[in-house]
């Protein structure tokens, strides 16, 4: 039974969503808006569940039973206090001052969340600076297509590059109109027909290792 | 020269680079591509009072390149009366959204409720996309301030796609895909995308199929649809910055290349 009503209820589910694509009828629409208010009520759940584990681990950090024992120091410790003093003090600013234009939450948000985000994403380029000089290598014919492609797209992508000449923009172009949106295209098929043939295996009870939980 | 001094040079040569460049006014020769020439038009001939959904899909980390576009699409729809209803399907992009769409609405003295609206944030995207398509006051029962949706006059007349001319995805992801796997394929909605650099080629082949309408990508993008509305902005000032760093990486990888080819050609001579 552990096993039956799970792989019934997958193939209803599946099949249901299946059948009421194709269908006009207002029953199927009503089950087709059922199952996406289900949708989001369950996945609202799951981040209760993120967020509970989230203090939960962070909670474990920053106690004293978590010491490293040969040192007694907690090297992530500071930054998870940070992280759930941010967590507490977000829904608190919400909830005291609202969410609208000018409330403390916005002000939060705009100068100390956002700043601080752009700019550890943008550490992202001095480390791309210092990869391609030390990394980027032509030690093969493969390597060297891909270096030179890349050359051309750099420079392409950016408007100094119509200084040089045009038809470097159209270099550009044609890298991305021909061999890249080739081999894109061949990943993105081999995706879908990956993942028809999972779901199929999954409604049809072939897959069932989503059943066997944690051991 | 040891990798630890030869790493401290790059980065102190980019942010050098980065800083100058952004400091000096140079005025680079922008041309519209043909995607955000298409975009400017579509959003230049729509109706007076049209509606259209701008989704702020992405977090707060790609700001600096997603928000000159963002800004200036918005500029350009308030510009020509064109109602906004705004929405996240990133919880980050709600608070980045509501602010930029509040700022950008002040500017062009519009009202909340009559002009724009925003509508806050949805977990589970594909959930969400799809429920938009049968009933968006089903999926958003209220707006981001928790103002009852019926109550807003602008969204007494919109309830599904039917009534969106068509659908932004500001995204630093591939959040946008969804929106053309889910509201383009199944309700036909019309969908444009504003990416990061990064992404588009990801999206290439959507765009190449006509099922994304179109796309204004990066800061060369912002900076060509500033051109185009006619008063450059962030997108154009921090285009000079971001050539001068690509022309700088093209360097970098120039110079590896050639002390890699002196150092395997001097092993050669003494092999």
């Amino acid at each position: 039974m552990r096993v039956k009503i799970p792989l019934a209820i997958c193939f209803l589910s599946g099949a249901i969503m299946f059948i009421q694509y194709f269908s006009r009828h207002p029953l199927a629409k009503a089950v087709y808006n059922g199952i996406l208010d289900w949708w989001q009520i369950i996945f609202a759940f799951t981040l209760f569940v993120g967020v509970a584990a989230f203090i939960k681990s962070g909670l474990k950090s920053v106690s004293w039973s978590k010491a490293r024992p040969s040192t007694g120091r907690k090297t992530d410790a500071p930054y998870k206090a940070i992280s759930l003093v941010g967590l507490a003090l977000m829904p608190i600013l919400a909830l005291a001052g609202g969410t609208k234009f000018g409330s403390p939450f916005l002000w939060v948000f705009d100068n100390m969340q956002a700043p601080m985000q752009s700019t550890v994403f943008s550490l992202l380029a001095f480390f791309v600076a210092s990869a391609s000089f030390r990394g980027f290598r032509a030690r093969t014919i493969p390597a060297t297509i891909l270096l030179i492609s890349a050359l051309f797209v750099l420079l392409g992508r950016i408007p100094v590059a119509d200084y040089f000449t045009e038809s470097l923009a159209k270099a550009t172009f044609w890298i991305q109109d021909y061999p890249s949106m080739a081999a894109r295209r061949a990943i993105l098929i081999g995706i879908g027909l990956g993942s028809m043939t999972t779901a199929l295996r999954v409604i049809l009870g072939i897959e069932r290792t989503y059943l066997r939980g944690e051991r | 020269m040891t990798n630890l001094k030869t790493r401290w040079i790059i980065f102190a040569s980019l942010l050098a680079l980065a800083v100058i460049s952004y400091s000096i006014t140079i005025k680079l020769k922008i041309r519209p591509s043909p995607q955000v020439q298409k975009t400017y038009d579509y959003i230049e001939n729509l109706p007076e009072s049209s509606a259209i959904v701008v989704s702020f899909d992405h977090e707060a980390s790609s700001l600096p390149e997603i928000k000159p576009i963002t800004q200036v699409i918005l500029r350009h729809a308030f510009r020509n009366n064109i109602r906004i209803i705004g929405m996240s399907l990133f919880a980050e992009g709600t608070a980045i959204g509501y602010s930029m769409l509040t700022r950008t609405a002040g500017e062009f003295g519009k009202s909340y409720g009559q002009d724009y609206a925003f509508l806050g944030f949805k977990p589970q995207h594909i959930s969400a996309i799809l429920g938009m398509g049968e009933s968006m006051r089903g999926v958003f029962p209220e707006d981001y301030l928790g103002t009852p949706i019926d109550s807003i006059p602008l969204m007494r007349h919109i309830d599904n796609y039917d009534s969106i001319a068509m659908v932004i995805s500001i995204a630093d992801g591939d959040r946008a895909v969804q929106w053309i796997e889910y509201a383009g394929a199944r309700y036909n909605q019309k969908i444009l995308a504003g990416l990061t650099a990064a992404m588009i080629t990801t999206y290439d082949p959507y765009l190449n199929s006509g099922q994304l309408f179109s796309v204004v990508g990066g800061l060369k993008g912002a900076a060509e649809y500033e051109m185009l509305y006619g008063q450059p902005g962030s997108g154009s000032r921090g285009l000079l910055a971001q050539s001068m760093a690509h022309i700088f990486i093209i360097a970098l990888i120039i110079i590896g290349n050639v002390i890699y080819f002196k150092g395997r050609a001097g092993k050669k001579g003494r092999g």
